[in-house]
Protein backbone atom coordinates (compact mmCIF):
# COMPACT_ATOMS: atom_id res chain seq x y z
CA UNK A 1 0.00 0.00 0.00
CA UNK A 2 1.43 3.62 -0.26
CA UNK A 3 0.75 6.26 1.73
CA UNK A 4 -2.30 8.35 1.35
CA UNK A 5 -1.80 11.83 1.61
CA UNK A 6 -4.13 12.60 4.78
CA UNK A 7 -6.92 10.66 6.55
CA UNK A 8 -9.44 11.80 9.00
CA UNK A 9 -11.42 10.16 12.02
CA UNK A 10 -13.97 11.75 13.30
CA UNK A 11 -15.68 10.07 16.66
CA UNK A 12 -18.01 11.15 19.17
CA UNK A 13 -16.53 9.85 22.90
CA UNK A 14 -19.59 10.18 25.69
CA UNK A 15 -19.30 9.13 29.45
CA UNK A 16 -20.39 5.79 28.30
CA UNK A 17 -17.01 4.93 25.80
CA UNK A 18 -15.02 6.16 28.56
CA UNK A 19 -16.71 3.39 31.04
CA UNK A 20 -16.13 0.52 28.74
CA UNK A 21 -12.42 2.19 28.00
CA UNK A 22 -11.81 1.85 31.44
CA UNK A 23 -12.46 -1.25 31.94
CA UNK A 24 -11.07 -2.64 28.81
CA UNK A 25 -7.47 -0.84 29.37
CA UNK A 26 -7.73 -1.81 33.05
CA UNK A 27 -7.59 2.01 33.86
CA UNK A 28 -9.36 2.53 36.51
CA UNK A 29 -8.43 5.93 37.34
CA UNK A 30 -10.92 7.87 39.10
CA UNK A 31 -10.23 11.03 37.00
CA UNK A 32 -12.16 9.49 34.41
CA UNK A 33 -15.47 8.32 35.95
CA UNK A 34 -18.35 10.04 36.93
CA UNK A 35 -16.64 9.97 40.97
CA UNK A 36 -16.27 12.46 43.52
CA UNK A 37 -12.63 12.17 42.62
CA UNK A 38 -13.06 13.67 39.37
CA UNK A 39 -14.96 16.61 40.43
CA UNK A 40 -12.45 17.41 43.50
CA UNK A 41 -9.39 17.06 40.77
CA UNK A 42 -7.65 18.71 38.47
CA UNK A 43 -10.02 19.36 35.66
CA UNK A 44 -12.95 19.66 37.81
CA UNK A 45 -15.11 16.93 36.30
CA UNK A 46 -14.64 13.62 34.79
CA UNK A 47 -12.14 14.00 31.45
CA UNK A 48 -11.83 10.89 28.58
CA UNK A 49 -8.37 9.07 28.88
CA UNK A 50 -5.88 10.37 26.31
CA UNK A 51 -5.43 7.23 24.91
CA UNK A 52 -9.31 7.03 23.80
CA UNK A 53 -8.15 9.96 21.67
CA UNK A 54 -5.00 8.34 20.79
CA UNK A 55 -6.85 5.57 19.53
CA UNK A 56 -8.12 7.71 16.84
CA UNK A 57 -4.84 8.47 15.58
CA UNK A 58 -3.96 5.03 15.25
CA UNK A 59 -7.21 4.32 13.69
CA UNK A 60 -6.21 7.45 11.11
CA UNK A 61 -2.99 5.99 10.32
CA UNK A 62 -4.15 2.52 9.75
CA UNK A 63 -6.42 4.21 7.11
CA UNK A 64 -3.22 5.91 6.11
CA UNK A 65 -0.60 2.90 5.51
CA UNK A 66 -2.79 0.18 5.84
CA UNK A 67 -1.23 -2.65 7.13
CA UNK A 68 2.60 -0.85 7.77
CA UNK A 69 0.64 0.62 11.02
CA UNK A 70 1.15 -2.05 12.93
CA UNK A 71 4.36 -3.54 11.68
CA UNK A 72 5.94 -0.86 11.78
CA UNK A 73 5.02 2.20 13.48
CA UNK A 74 5.53 5.34 15.53
CA UNK A 75 4.26 8.24 17.18
CA UNK A 76 5.24 10.70 19.29
CA UNK A 77 2.43 12.89 20.66
CA UNK A 78 1.62 15.48 23.47
CA UNK A 79 -1.46 16.11 24.84
CA UNK A 80 -2.39 19.68 24.55
CA UNK A 81 -6.43 19.92 25.92
CA UNK A 82 -8.27 17.68 27.91
CA UNK A 83 -10.89 15.96 26.18
CA UNK A 84 -14.53 16.23 28.12
CA UNK A 85 -17.32 13.73 27.48
CA UNK A 86 -19.54 14.01 25.26
CA UNK A 87 -17.19 15.45 22.84
CA UNK A 88 -16.54 15.29 19.24
CA UNK A 89 -13.15 14.55 17.84
CA UNK A 90 -11.63 14.28 14.96
CA UNK A 91 -8.22 12.99 14.16
CA UNK A 92 -6.14 14.13 11.27
CA UNK A 93 -2.72 12.65 10.08
CA UNK A 94 -1.49 14.65 6.77
CA UNK A 95 1.53 13.12 5.03
CA UNK A 96 4.76 15.01 5.90
CA UNK A 97 7.66 13.83 3.64
CA UNK A 98 7.61 10.31 2.22
CA UNK A 99 11.74 9.17 2.27
CA UNK A 100 13.29 5.83 1.60
CA UNK A 101 10.19 3.98 2.51
CA UNK A 102 9.42 5.71 5.57
CA UNK A 103 5.69 7.97 5.16
CA UNK A 104 5.96 10.89 8.18
CA UNK A 105 2.42 12.11 9.49
CA UNK A 106 1.62 15.28 11.40
CA UNK A 107 -1.30 14.23 13.84
CA UNK A 108 -3.21 16.94 15.19
CA UNK A 109 -6.75 15.79 17.25
CA UNK A 110 -9.71 18.56 17.87
CA UNK A 111 -13.00 18.64 19.35
CA UNK A 112 -16.01 20.24 17.89
CA UNK A 113 -15.03 23.63 18.93
CA UNK A 114 -11.53 24.16 17.03
CA UNK A 115 -9.55 23.35 20.37
CA UNK A 116 -6.42 21.29 19.68
CA UNK A 117 -7.01 18.03 21.80
CA UNK A 118 -3.52 16.84 20.59
CA UNK A 119 -0.76 17.28 18.58
CA UNK A 120 2.37 15.43 17.36
CA UNK A 121 3.88 13.57 14.50
CA UNK A 122 3.98 9.61 13.32
CA UNK A 123 5.39 7.70 11.08
CA UNK A 124 5.57 3.89 9.22
CA UNK A 125 8.17 1.97 7.47
CA UNK A 126 6.35 1.16 4.28
CA UNK A 127 7.01 -2.67 2.60
CA UNK B 1 -4.82 -10.20 31.09
CA UNK B 2 -1.83 -9.99 33.65
CA UNK B 3 -0.44 -11.88 36.68
CA UNK B 4 -2.43 -11.27 39.67
CA UNK B 5 -0.82 -8.44 40.98
CA UNK B 6 1.59 -9.82 43.86
CA UNK B 7 2.36 -7.08 46.37
CA UNK B 8 1.19 -3.47 47.28
CA UNK B 9 2.07 -0.62 44.66
CA UNK B 10 5.04 0.94 44.65
CA UNK B 11 5.07 4.38 46.30
CA UNK B 12 6.02 6.75 43.35
CA UNK B 13 8.41 9.25 45.34
CA UNK B 14 10.52 6.04 45.48
CA UNK B 15 10.82 5.49 41.79
CA UNK B 16 13.98 6.82 40.74
CA UNK B 17 15.62 7.11 37.92
CA UNK B 18 16.81 3.79 36.40
CA UNK B 19 14.80 1.61 38.35
CA UNK B 20 13.15 -1.45 36.26
CA UNK B 21 10.07 -2.44 37.45
CA UNK B 22 9.33 -5.77 37.88
CA UNK B 23 8.33 -7.85 34.47
CA UNK B 24 4.82 -8.48 34.13
CA UNK B 25 3.39 -11.40 31.78
CA UNK B 26 0.69 -10.01 29.46
CA UNK B 27 -1.65 -12.15 27.06
CA UNK B 28 -4.21 -10.34 25.06
CA UNK B 29 -7.43 -12.27 24.02
CA UNK B 30 -9.51 -12.16 20.87
CA UNK B 31 -12.22 -10.51 23.97
CA UNK B 32 -9.88 -8.44 25.11
CA UNK B 33 -9.22 -6.94 21.61
CA UNK B 34 -13.18 -6.51 20.98
CA UNK B 35 -13.69 -4.81 24.15
CA UNK B 36 -11.32 -2.43 23.02
CA UNK B 37 -12.52 -1.50 19.97
CA UNK B 38 -16.16 -1.34 21.55
CA UNK B 39 -14.87 1.51 23.71
CA UNK B 40 -12.79 3.21 20.94
CA UNK B 41 -15.03 2.56 18.14
CA UNK B 42 -12.78 1.43 15.59
CA UNK B 43 -14.18 -1.73 13.12
CA UNK B 44 -13.00 -4.68 14.56
CA UNK B 45 -13.06 -6.74 11.44
CA UNK B 46 -9.88 -4.18 10.88
CA UNK B 47 -8.03 -6.09 13.90
CA UNK B 48 -9.19 -10.46 13.62
CA UNK B 49 -5.31 -11.25 14.24
CA UNK B 50 -3.18 -8.48 15.68
CA UNK B 51 -3.85 -6.29 18.39
CA UNK B 52 -4.06 -2.49 17.50
CA UNK B 53 -0.84 -0.65 18.52
CA UNK B 54 -1.90 2.02 20.83
CA UNK B 55 -4.28 -1.08 22.59
CA UNK B 56 -0.64 -2.56 23.59
CA UNK B 57 0.05 0.73 24.83
CA UNK B 58 -3.14 1.08 26.92
CA UNK B 59 -2.52 -2.40 28.45
CA UNK B 60 1.15 -2.00 28.80
CA UNK B 61 0.57 1.47 30.55
CA UNK B 62 -2.29 -0.79 32.43
CA UNK B 63 -0.33 -2.99 33.83
CA UNK B 64 2.12 0.26 35.15
CA UNK B 65 -1.03 1.64 37.18
CA UNK B 66 -1.17 -1.89 38.76
CA UNK B 67 2.48 -1.70 39.64
CA UNK B 68 3.14 1.80 41.23
CA UNK B 69 0.73 3.99 43.06
CA UNK B 70 -1.58 5.98 41.62
CA UNK B 71 -1.21 9.75 42.74
CA UNK B 72 -4.24 11.55 42.83
CA UNK B 73 -5.10 13.74 39.90
CA UNK B 74 -2.05 11.91 38.29
CA UNK B 75 -2.73 12.62 34.34
CA UNK B 76 -1.05 11.55 30.84
CA UNK B 77 0.81 14.21 29.01
CA UNK B 78 3.07 12.53 26.31
CA UNK B 79 2.98 9.21 24.54
CA UNK B 80 5.91 7.16 22.26
CA UNK B 81 5.31 4.02 20.74
CA UNK B 82 7.25 1.72 18.47
CA UNK B 83 6.15 -0.99 16.32
CA UNK B 84 8.68 -3.13 16.01
CA UNK B 85 6.08 -5.59 14.44
CA UNK B 86 2.05 -6.67 14.56
CA UNK B 87 1.82 -8.40 17.66
CA UNK B 88 -0.75 -11.42 17.21
CA UNK B 89 -3.92 -11.79 19.50
CA UNK B 90 -2.69 -14.35 22.34
CA UNK B 91 1.17 -14.08 21.84
CA UNK B 92 2.66 -14.33 25.19
CA UNK B 93 4.08 -11.25 26.15
CA UNK B 94 6.13 -9.75 28.91
CA UNK B 95 5.93 -6.06 29.93
CA UNK B 96 8.85 -4.57 31.94
CA UNK B 97 8.95 -0.91 32.80
CA UNK B 98 11.63 1.65 33.81
CA UNK B 99 11.80 4.78 35.36
CA UNK B 100 13.17 7.18 33.02
CA UNK B 101 12.66 10.33 35.24
CA UNK B 102 10.47 11.54 38.62
CA UNK B 103 10.79 14.53 39.95
CA UNK B 104 8.95 17.03 41.70
CA UNK B 105 8.59 20.81 41.20
CA UNK B 106 6.90 23.17 42.67
CA UNK B 107 4.55 21.08 44.45
CA UNK B 108 3.96 18.92 41.40
CA UNK B 109 5.29 15.27 40.01
CA UNK B 110 6.42 14.78 37.01
CA UNK B 111 7.48 11.80 35.26
CA UNK B 112 8.76 9.54 32.14
CA UNK B 113 8.41 5.88 32.29
CA UNK B 114 9.90 3.78 29.40
CA UNK B 115 8.50 0.09 28.68
CA UNK B 116 9.15 -2.97 26.05
CA UNK B 117 6.93 -5.59 25.25
CA UNK B 118 8.78 -8.87 24.23
CA UNK B 119 8.49 -12.47 23.08
CA UNK B 120 10.58 -14.50 23.98
CA UNK B 121 13.50 -12.32 23.63
CA UNK B 122 11.95 -10.63 20.57
CA UNK B 123 11.43 -6.68 21.62
CA UNK B 124 8.42 -6.19 19.63
CA UNK B 125 7.29 -3.08 20.75
CA UNK B 126 8.35 0.02 23.14
CA UNK B 127 6.70 2.93 24.57
CA UNK B 128 7.53 6.10 26.54
CA UNK B 129 4.86 7.76 28.63
CA UNK B 130 5.01 10.88 30.57
CA UNK B 131 2.80 11.59 33.43
CA UNK B 132 2.43 14.56 35.68
CA UNK B 133 0.43 15.01 39.22
CA UNK B 134 -0.82 18.43 39.73
CA UNK B 135 0.22 19.47 43.46
CA UNK B 136 -3.12 18.58 45.93
CA UNK B 137 -6.10 20.57 44.92
CA UNK B 138 -4.59 22.42 41.93
CA UNK B 139 -7.13 22.86 38.73
CA UNK B 140 -5.93 22.32 35.48
CA UNK B 141 -7.99 24.19 32.60
CA UNK B 142 -5.34 23.17 29.46
CA UNK B 143 -1.68 21.81 28.38
CA UNK B 144 -2.29 18.39 29.83
CA UNK B 145 -4.83 15.99 30.41
CA UNK B 146 -5.04 12.13 31.39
Amino acid sequence: MTALPSAEVTRVIDQSHVDRYAVAAHDMNPIHRETSEAYAGPFGRPVAHGMMVLALVSEAMTDAVGAAWAAAGALKVRWRSPAFPPVRVTARATLKSDVDGVATYDIVCEDESGETLLTGTASARLA
Amino acid sequence: MTDPASHDPIAFDTLSRGDSLPPVALSITEADVLAYLDATGEDAARWPEHVPPIMLDALMLGVLLEQAELLPGLMHTGQEHESRRAVRIGEPITVQFTVASNSVRSGATFAVFDAEARVGDEVVATMRASVMAPPAGQTVATGVTA
